[in-house]
């Protein structure tokens, strides 16, 4: 007879242990197993993925833009993919990165939302409440070697305050007047704080969309997993909104003079 | 026609999930008779990007202590965040303040306590004992630490370390015959020194830069003696007994 | 293991006013084995130009035989003796000669250079190990120390040293450097050139 549960109904090598006389930190273990044990590895990597998302604050509040391209490695796999979320009344949430983990982190914050709303004790979700959460749960996964495999921009306004934050699979944090995830880090991010630093507390709203549609026009020129049709959200006083897909005016005339690149003989 | 290589296909490549980066950025902490100076630049950065030029790596614990975090910045937050729960506990158990040197010994056995799975932080713990006589303490990534009068951690080490060395121990110079080095610096030197050693990394290494951050404790009874009205000075402390605490904040440059 | 830090060794080279100076520190070692405490790696070209090769020991015999050689031939052919600026280039071309295959040394380079007007002009010069020139205004270092060189020599250095503050300077900046690297020290030697003479010292040195 096996005494323990933990082993019951679950195969035993009789040849081993037939009639459970080891002790018990040799038996077999049946629990959650250690993060370095083999086998429990579930590091994954991006299958279906976003690009770039960027973020600006501005003299009202905080914008923010990305495409609706959810890529299969060069495949773009989903091409009307929401990448920007509402949260709470304050807050939108921006990915990149593995979209199924996203849409499991959308799942989480509902379930977070609602045991809030259900609470009633006067108090709501802000951006900054729903940052240290996503803060903690990324750095929790990362902590497990299970990393919810995204890079996220956390934007709200909230008892007129601005806010600005980001998050990624290793629970890394930071924030500032202009951020921007993934090749908009590399492409984006250096337009964006020509244009904003200092100036954070003048752009209005038109100008900080024009920033933002000149930003994500060079990322869709230059960007190869990115896609000419995109939203931006705006939070603000007046509360969210995120906008419908748009595209954008481009001209591709100085493609024929571009020299050097595989298919032109000269 | 050219065959896809047929082993690759086999067996997908894996590439296994690095739970850590670095963050770049220094720290840098100075004891004196009766004050203690703990400072960091305020660049984060990975790789070749900068993430943000206000990062903050240097954190008051309570009136007399301050902790600086440098390496993996997540993880340096979640430690940040794990010893101030740890502080705030024994304040409500024993209504006081953590004393210095028992402080230093609960970050070495946090510390210790991830042996096998560690935070990636090299922390200086800097502030005045109990003896109102300043200190800094220095740990590795695991926990081993010492007492000791200056330290320099992070990316620029190597860099400010030597430089502490010639400047506060006096390495390698000889006193003139019938004096003696001092063995405690006065404050306005030390801050001097601090910022000669920021701006000194900032020019020569890439990831140092943009921002500086200065906290000076100072021991019961003892005031800034002239220094009042230096740039950019703000004061922290929040009890009235004891210790006082202050920041400085600096530009540095920001290429 | 790194070539460039199988020998161990680190070369600094300042500007002062009307002078410049070159230092190193004496050790040879086997990787963490020390060997010699008398290493010589800074050696003259002519009357007013010194340079240091830290790197790969055996190199820097092989080289130092090499650049003797290529200014010889230069002298004769000339009939005047190398500037420094031309050195420098010299020793460029000589690395990048052996680009894809290269000598494991990272010159260092000092000397006075005559102006037009019959006076001096304080030069130096390091290169890396495949020939790429970096003329700087205030002070080159180079070999396994070099991160804790820049550190000090950016603290300590100002412009326009006289000759003896100019030694302390740069005494003060290799020493405390080398201290704290393992590959080098065990003594130094410091070199102050000047336009009437060439002021050597070898320094005591942490020996462990």
């Amino acid at each position: 007879m096996d005494h323990f549960p933990t082993n019951w109904g679950r195969p035993r090598n009789d040849a081993f242990d037939a009639y459970a006389t080891y002790p018990i930190h040799q038996r077999p273990y049946n629990g959650p197993k250690d993060t370095f044990a083999d086998g429990v590895q579930r590091t994954q990597q991006p299958i279906v993925t976003g690009t770039s998302v960027l973020a600006i604050k501005y003299k009202d509040g905080v914008m923010m833009a990305a495409d609706n391209l959810a890529s299969y490695g060069s495949l773009a796999r989903f091409k009307d993919v929401q990448r920007l979320h509402q949260v709470g009344n304050y807050t939108v949430i921006g990915a990149g990165g593995d979209m199924s983990d996203f849409q499991y982190i959308q799942y989480i914050l509902e379930e977070l939302s609602i045991d809030e709303i259900s609470a009633q004790d006067g108090h709501e979700l802000g951006p900054i409440e729903i940052h240290e959460y996503m803060s903690q749960l990324m750095y929790a996964r990362r902590s497990k070697m299970n990393p919810l495999w995204n890079s996220l921009l956390i934007g709200g306004f909230k008892d007129g305050k601005r806010f600005l934050s980001y998050v990624d699979l290793l629970g890394t944090t930071y924030s500032a007047s202009t951020l921007a995830t993934g090749y908009g880090a590399f492409i984006a991010q250096p337009l964006l704080r020509k244009a904003v630093e200092g100036r954070e507390d003048v752009i209005t709203e038109e100008e900080a969309r024009k920033i933002l549609e000149d930003s994500m026009r060079v990322l869709f020129y230059r960007d190869a997993r990115s896609m000419n049709k995109f939203q931006i959200a705006t939070i603000s006083s007046a509360g969210v909104s995120i906008s419908d897909s748009m595209q954008l005016e481009t001209a591709w005339s100085f493609a024929e003079n571009i020299r050097g690149y595989g298919a032109q003989t000269q | 026609m050219i065959m896809p290589d047929m082993d690759s296909l086999a067996h997908p490549q894996e590439r296994r999930f690095n739970p850590y980066t670095e963050n770049g950025g220094t720290i840098l902490a100075i004891a004196g008779a009766d004050f203690s100076v703990i400072a960091g630049d305020t660049r984060q950065s990975e790789g070749y990007s900068i993430q943000t030029r206000y990062a903050p790596k240097v954190f008051r614990l309570t009136d007399r202590a301050v902790l600086a975090v440098n390496g993996f910045a997540a993880d340096g937050n979640m430690f940040v965040k794990k010893v101030k729960q740890r502080l705030e506990w024994y304040h409500h158990a024993h209504a006081k303040d953590m004393p210095l040197r028992a402080i230093a010994r609960l970050i070495q056995t946090m510390l210790y306590a991830r042996r096998f799975f560690p935070y990636y932080v090299y922390n200086i713990l800097g502030g005045i004992e109990e003896d109102g006589t300043g200190a800094v303490y220095s740990f590795d990534p695991v926990g081993s630490y010492e007492r000791e009068a200056c330290r320099a951690a992070g990316a620029a080490q190597s860099l400010v370390q030597p430089f502490l060395d010639n400047q506060i121990y006096f390495k390698n110079q000889e006193a003139a015959q019938g004096t003696s080095h001092p063995s405690h610096l006065p404050l306005e030197t030390v801050l001097s020194i601090v910022i000669d050693s920021f701006t000194s990394a900032t020019e020569r290494h890439i990831e140092v830069g943009d921002g500086l951050e200065i906290f000076i404790a100072l021991s019961k009874g003892r005031t800034l003696q002239g220094m009042e009205s230096i740039r950019g000075l703000q004061e922290l402390t929040v009890t009235e007994d004891g210790e006082r605490l202050f920041v400085m904040r600096r530009d540095l440059k920001k290429d | 293991m790194s070539i460039m830090e199988y020998n161990g060794g680190s070369v600094i080279a300042m500007v002062g006013k009307d002078c410049v100076a070159i230092a190193s520190d004496l050790r040879l070692g086997s990787q963490a084995l020390g060997i010699s405490s008398n290493f010589q790696r800074i050696f003259p070209v002519t009357d007013r130009v010194y340079v240091g090769l830290p790197g790969l020991a055996t190199d820097v015999t092989t080289l130092r035989e090499r650049f003797r050689y290529r200014v010889n031939m230069y002298t004769i052919k000339e009939e005047r003796e190398i500037e420094p600026e031309t050195f420098a280039h010299l020793v460029s071309s000589t690395l990048y000669q052996h680009r894809f295959g290269p000598y494991f040394i990272e010159p260092v380079m000092a000397g006075l250079s005559k102006t037009p007007s019959g006076g001096f002009k304080p030069f130096i010069a390091a290169t890396d190990l495949i020939g790429c020139l970096n003329f700087a205004k205030d002070f080159v270092v180079a070999g396994t120390a070099s991160a804790k060189l820049f550190g000090v020599a950016e603290g300590l250095w100002e412009p326009d040293l006289e000759a003896e503050d100019l030694f302390e300077t740069i005494s003060q900046t290799l020493l405390n450097a080398v201290d704290r690297d393992a590959y080098s020290g065990w003594g130094a030697i410091v070199h102050v050139i000047t336009k009437d003479k060439i002021i050597t010292r070898t320094l005591k040195g942490r020996m462990d």
